[in-house]
């Protein structure tokens, strides 16, 4: 998707969450009567790890189990936080409690209906540090978890946190499981979903059966079975022979292949996710701002974007979800300009020739790797020398992640549309993800009082000018959204529902097969 | 002279139960080597498994606590005494990554793997032999020359090539097998070898290429020996001469080579495994390194280990029984 179409779509749907580009055939259909029954076989990308939703942080197992679990609270397609296994929730004017009303009758897998003392176990087991959470700091305010009755929960904050509900929203943390079914989670994940968990042979398949008492009404499909294809030619395969009925992430030099093909349907949408260029903020010549903002000018960020995505993406200055309110309309990506880049390097001290950096780039991402390799020839003609060395993901996660042994690399972030988990933990120096060691006092500012602006369109200016201040001091090169992508066969139906508003999750709720 | 006889055969039985005794004590021995060597790599890896778990949602206060749920910050020392213990007392523990028991994962893979590597072996050999023979046979003639080009290009092309030339002719085409997957055998033992059919067929072109040359080699050699000739001049049917006398003396070599893929084939089949997105050792080898699942990446290496050991012991065991010539020792 090139940049204008990408800003004539996001105009259009502004408000309108996920952006799903469609394929002729489930258009065609998508008036027809739902049929019942059949097993969806998908080609699922990645390999399922822990099935513990409170212990485990990859996309993979997330995906999955977004189809067993059911949240207290979920978002609608724009993103506004919604009720899920709630009917109601409260919020205190002082932002200090929070009360839920939850839904009556609403059946957990092991045929147990939820009651309020649920809730309360499962807010308390993610925030124990004993369980390992990954999302334990969602808790870190809350006083108390009270019940006084079955259907009620309160929850008693000890300081104001702005996007306690809204991270709620995410599994991870919102997640509601049957008291005591804690040590059985990682193998027999079991919570209120649309499906129950069958079985997983670790590598190959996991199997999901339909839950019939589901509160939001029994799923079309019998059962979904999550075939695991890591090869993406394989997987590919696996659709062009029949044998799979749908596979997520097509490779990114396939999918106009497949556009092209008539016999399959292909989906596309964004944003997966965005990527960003690092510079470590420790490392002498990026404490300059010219040099960093110099860095910016060399990349042409539209060419770089056909030329590592397939054009399969769309450029953005800002990294907040492209509907939410605090996406900051007004910054656009610098332009590329070489001899001024040149010149503002040698006024920093910098001349053509001195600069030598290592990019560090995971081989987890294979379009990070073309993205460094185009990345040099610019550098060159900018006089710097750019060096590529390819980490797996484990050492990119110690040498970069944690150890913050790097000059220069990139990632991508999944499904961080809630600001505050966005900007916080990423650019507050004091933030969990800030492995760029970056020290804005304006920024530390800013994202503090948002956590604790309760004004939804208040906090959405802080953020906006958060982004005006990445910007302003490059403190990253923000690249571009990553499309989604889904091939299926022309019998699958409901494909518009599948996306969860997060852009990373897939639901099989309301999808069906054709006969 | 039947009671010297009996003394004959309990010496030999003694010597064989010494040598293998003796063999045992040595992998025994090799194990415990490759524990250690595998522990201190291991644990000279950079990242660890806390790490993966978390992935980028990891922060220094979480990993902290994960690792110390985990178990990772006990002392080396205590860690290897517990691995080790462990495996003797068949308490294999668990994986960190997947929080599955190692050992129900191990043999479900090594059954995976296992299935392949029995099937590619029994197709390598199935091609291998008659072709070797008819090569031999027809020595320097066109049927040779057939064989050999064809035992050539089976070496010289990667098992990767077949993988993709099996998938696109009976899986895209023809439609005849699956092109990716395992399924239990418990499950449906049809499915569990028509899913086991390509990857096989695909090893086994590239293992058949060698044991077609091993074979014609020895054959060409035991046709030309003094006892082929008397066989023949006896007035022995041609047929007889090559497949009883010919072949039961050249198989030997053939067998040992079979025998010493097997090991090698076990732990190096990842690239077929990928290929046909069919997870068996090599997959999980490969998973536990990629994710630092220290305990499952141990397990895996000496498992691994002592599958080709027990496989090379079964081999020079299997030897004597063939050619009672060979005396262990």
């Amino acid at each position: 998707m090139k940049r204008r179409d990408f800003l004539r779509n996001t105009t259009a749907v502004l408000g309108s969450g996920v952006f799903m580009g469609a394929s002729l055939p489930s258009a065609l259909f998508a008036q027809e009567t739902p049929a019942t029954g059949g097993t969806l076989i998908w080609g699922h990308s990645e390999t399922t790890q822990n099935l513990d939703m409170h212990q485990t942080g990859t996309a993979s197992s997330g995906r999955v189990l977004q189809n067993i679990h059911s949240s207290i609270v979920t978002v609608d397609k724009d993103l506004n936080v919604i009720p899920g296994l709630c009917e109601s929730f409260e919020v205190a004017p002082d932002g200090l409690t929070y009360t839920f009303k939850l839904r009556a009758g609403v059946k957990f897998h092991n045929g147990a209906t939820m009651t309020a003392a649920d809730v309360k176990y499962s807010f308390e087991r993610c925030k124990d540090p004993a369980t390992g959470a990954v999302n334990f700091e969602v808790f870190n305010n809350v006083a108390a978890v009270e019940t006084p009755d079955d259907l009620t929960v309160v929850i008693k904050m000890s300081a104001v946190n702005a996007p306690f509900l809204s991270r709620l929203a995410e599994n991870g943390a919102g997640v509601v499981m049957p008291v005591d079914s804690g040590p059985t989670q990682g193998t027999n994940p079991m919570g209120a979903g649309p499906f129950k968990f069958v079985s997983y042979e670790v590598g190959t398949v996991v199997k999901m059966a339909r839950f019939d008492d589901y509160w939001e009404g029994p799923s079309y499909l019998d059962a979904v079975e999550a075939r695991e294809i890591t090869e993406p030619t394989t997987r590919l395969t696996g659709l062009r022979t029949g044998e799979l009925h749908m596979i997520n992430d097509i490779p990114l030099d396939r999918v106009g292949e497949l556009q092209a093909d008539a016999g399959l349907q292909v989906k596309t949408w964004f944003p997966l996710n965005f990527d960003f260029i690092n510079m470590n903020h420790t490392f002498e010549p990026f404490k300059d701002k010219r040099v960093r903002v110099a860095f910016d000018m060399i990349i042409d960020k539209e060419a770089l974007m056909e030329g590592a995505l397939w054009g399969q993406g769309a450029t953005t200055a800002s990294p907040s979800f492209p509907t939410s309110a605090a996406y900051n309309q007004g910054l656009k990506p610098r332009a590329q300009d070489i001899e001024g880049a040149k010149a503002m390097l040698a006024e920093a001290g910098y001349p053509e020739g001195s600069l030598n950096i290592v990019f560090k780039a995971t081989t987890n991402y294979p379009y990070h790797i073309e993205t460094a390799q185009i990345l040099v020839e610019w550098f060159k003609m900018a006089g710097v020398n750019l060096t590529i060395e390819q980490l797996t993901w484990a050492d990119w996660l110690s040498q970069c992640w944690v150890d913050k042994d790097y000059q220069m690399t990139m990632m991508n972030f999944f499904t961080l549309w809630e600001s505050d988990f966005l900007y916080f933990s990423v650019w507050n120096s004091t933030g969990a993800f800030n492995y760029r060691a970056i020290n804005d006092p304006i920024i530390d500012d800013l994202t503090a009082k948002a956590r604790i602006t309760v004004d939804d369109a208040e906090r959405a200016k802080i953020y906006q000018a958060v982004q005006q201040q990445i910007w302003d001091e490059a403190h990253d090169i923000v690249l571009w959204f990553r499309n989604g992508t889904i091939g299926a066969q022309p019998a699958v139906m409901g494909l518009d529902t599948v996306v969860h508003p997060n852009g990373s999750n897939l639901n099989f709720h309301k999808v069906w097969l054709k006969a | 002279m039947r009671a010297l006889c009996g003394a004959r055969v309990l010496s030999l039985g003694v010597l064989h139960m010494a040598y293998v005794l003796n063999r045992l004590l040595s992998v025994i021995l090799t194990l415990f080597l490759i524990t250690l060597v595998t522990f201190a790599v291991t644990n000279i890896l950079p990242g660890d498994v806390a790490m993966m778990i978390m992935g980028t949602q990891s922060n220094p206060e979480a990993l902290a606590g994960l690792r110390q749920s985990l178990g990772l910050n006990d002392p080396l020392l205590v860690q290897y005494g517990h691995w080790v213990g462990g495996m003797v007392t068949g308490d294999w523990g668990t994986s960190l990554i997947f929080k599955k028991p190692i050992i129900e994962l191990l043999g479900q893979k090594a059954l995976a793997s296992a299935i392949i590597v029995i099937m590619s072996m029994t197709i390598a050999l199935a091609l291998a032999v008659p072709l070797g023979v008819w090569a031999a046979v027809h020595r320097d003639k066109w049927q040779d020359t057939v064989s050999s080009s064809s035992a050539l290009m089976g070496v010289s092309l990667p098992d990767f090539f077949w993988g993709i030339l099996m998938i696109l002719v009976f899986a895209r085409w023809l439609g005849w097998f699956p092109s990716s997957g395992f399924v239990d055998p418990s499950v449906d033992f049809w499915a569990t070898l028509r899913h086991a059919f390509l990857p096989s067929f695909a090893l086994g072109l590239g293992l058949m290429a060698h044991l077609t040359r091993m074979t014609r080699s020895t054959m060409t050699g035991i046709l030309s020996q003094e006892f082929i000739r008397v066989a023949r001049a006896k007035g022995l049917a041609e047929r007889t001469v090559i497949w009883r006398y010919a072949l039961a003396n050249a198989i030997g070599p053939v067998i040992t080579i079979a025998g010493l893929q097997i090991g090698y084939l076990f732990g190096s089949i990842i690239v077929m495994e990928s290929l046909f997105g069919y997870t068996g050792m090599g997959w999980l080898t490969y998973q536990a390194l990629l994710n630092r699942d220290l305990p499952l990446i141990q397990y895996t290496v000496v498992f691994i280990a002592a599958v080709v050991m027990l496989t090379n012991l079964a081999v020079d065991l299997l030897y004597v029984v063939i050619d009672p010539r060979i005396r262990l020792g």
